[in-house]
């Protein structure tokens, strides 16, 4: 799993309606794997990021180098577009489990996959 | 439950039947007769699964460069990669068949088509191709198209595929039974035979050609596709679909494995009371998988149900209707 996915992913369980993003990941293991970088799709992705959740979420995995806020030229910052592309799209996580900030609930990830099913009781 | 004449019958293709299950809840059909079959027939599944569709191929390399997806119901994720300028999230209930995505590379997860695990309106487009008709109630599949128009932003299009009830020549269905079960048999083929335990063999990375087929001693029929996968003498795989439009294609196998494909099918087939054919006598499981087969316009019906989005194209293809919606 890329860390662009999880920005994307919040917890589901029904009833969980606030504060269920971004999910912490604990215990993770991570992995750089190199990939093709692509301008639009970075600029598209500006618009639908959650930055504070993204810059949250890897202080906490020690990766310090994303500028707080989002640069006022980040479209066209090459510098920026480059970390964020490496963090986004290069990081990826290969184990380890989110867990929600509003029901505690715990999805593992396993071999890069993240197990979102949940329990019937749950949907 | 019922059972398939024919399915006794290894040298019979398995025919579609009724899914007569009074006793089950939508939710106990589609585990029984959905998620674990393809469990449990996810590599054979994979293997016969690499041929995109045009109509998806077209909808997907028209999108804008840089836009991003969701692939409802991935499969082996198959039209992940069509379009490299695009960034595509897939998910599966199946997580055997979800392995066989990531080790491909692509971006992929386990969950619920009912449950997706994403942010409100963030994706720019989504697929979910030969997926709905996997669910057992109109609910279901009303639920299912709602969800899908949850996680894509406004003037998003969506392309949904599914199974058509008017479908002609390389199948007979009863045109007044709407919901049934199609057989995946597997027969044996009398080579060293393979294992094709939990853990399913893996396929090479952005080859969608190259595919390890764990059930070296099987050969696969199968009355969707009508694919026979077996195993030659020189120890290749091929493919020899009996459509006219595709051509024989080989396929190299990575790995020998070791024990008895055919046990563990068997007892795949056995654990999720499937139809089951004593190994004794033949050694052929056979999955039955639910389908509602939908009828013209039917799709159309429950996009309109849903208030939040507008057909903009419709077609058949392949035996199948498809639509792509636009969401309000």
């Amino acid at each position: 799993m890329r860390l662009i996915t999880h920005n994307m992913l919040q917890c589901h369980v029904r009833g969980c309606n606030a504060n269920n993003f971004p999910l912490e990941l604990q215990e993770v293991v991570l992995e750089q794997e190199e990939a093709e970088m692509n301008e639009d799709f970075l600029r598209n992705m500006l618009g639908k990021l959650e930055y504070d959740a993204l810059v949250a979420t890897c202080h906490k995995l020690d990766i310090n180098d994303l500028p707080v806020t989002l640069p006022e030229d980040a479209q066209y910052n090459e510098e920026f577009l480059q970390i964020l592309h490496r963090i986004i799209l290069e990081t990826h996580v290969k184990s380890g489990k989110m867990v929600c900030p509003n029901c505690n609930h715990t999805y593992s990830i396993r071999d890069g996959i993240p197990n979102m099913l949940l329990a019937e009781h749950e949907v | 439950m019922s059972h398939n004449k024919n399915a006794r019958n290894p040298l019979h293709k398995p025919s579609p039947f009724q899914a007569d299950t009074p006793d089950m809840t939508p939710e106990q059909k589609e585990q029984v007769h959905v998620h674990n079959v393809y469990q449990a027939i996810a590599p054979h599944f994979s293997a016969t699964r690499y041929k995109p569709w045009p109509i998806v191929e077209e909808f997907l390399k028209n999108m804008p460069s840089g836009s991003i997806g969701a692939d409802v119901g991935c499969g082996n994720g198959k039209y992940i990669g069509v379009n490299p300028k695009l960034f595509m999230v897939g998910s599966d209930r199946s997580s055997n068949l979800v392995g066989i995505c990531s080790e491909r590379g692509h971006e992929a997860m386990v969950c619920d088509g009912l449950a997706l695990p994403y942010r409100p309106e963030l994706f720019d487009f989504a697929i979910s191709i030969a997926v709905i008709h996997h669910f057992t109630s109109p609910e279901r599949r009303l639920a299912a198209i709602e969800e899908i128009l949850r996680v894509v932003r406004p003037g998003a299009k969506v392309l949904i595929f599914v199974w058509a009830l008017e479908q002609t020549g390389r199948r007979d269905f009863d045109k007044n039974v709407q919901d049934v079960f199609v057989p995946w048999a597997m027969t044996k083929k009398g080579e060293p035979t393979g294992r094709a335990g939990s853990r399913p063999q893996r396929v090479g990375r952005n080859d969608q050609r190259t595919t390890s087929l764990t059930a070296s001693g099987l050969s696969i029929t199968e009355s969707v596709d009508q694919f026979t996968i077996q195993r030659d003498q020189s120890q290749e795989l091929q493919i020899h679909p009996s459509a006219s439009t595709l051509v024989s294609t080989p396929i190299s196998t990575p790995s020998l494995p070791t024990a008895s494909a055919q046990e563990d099918a068997y007892v795949a087939a056995q654990m999720m009371n499937a139809n089951v054919v004593d190994p004794a006598e033949s050694a052929t499981p056979v999955f039955n998988r639910y389908y509602h087969l939908f009828h013209k316009g039917e799709l159309e019906d429950l996009v309109a149900q849903t208030n939040k989005a507008s057909v903009v194209q419709a077609g058949y293809d392949r035996d199948n209707w498809w639509c792509i919606l636009k969401k309000d």
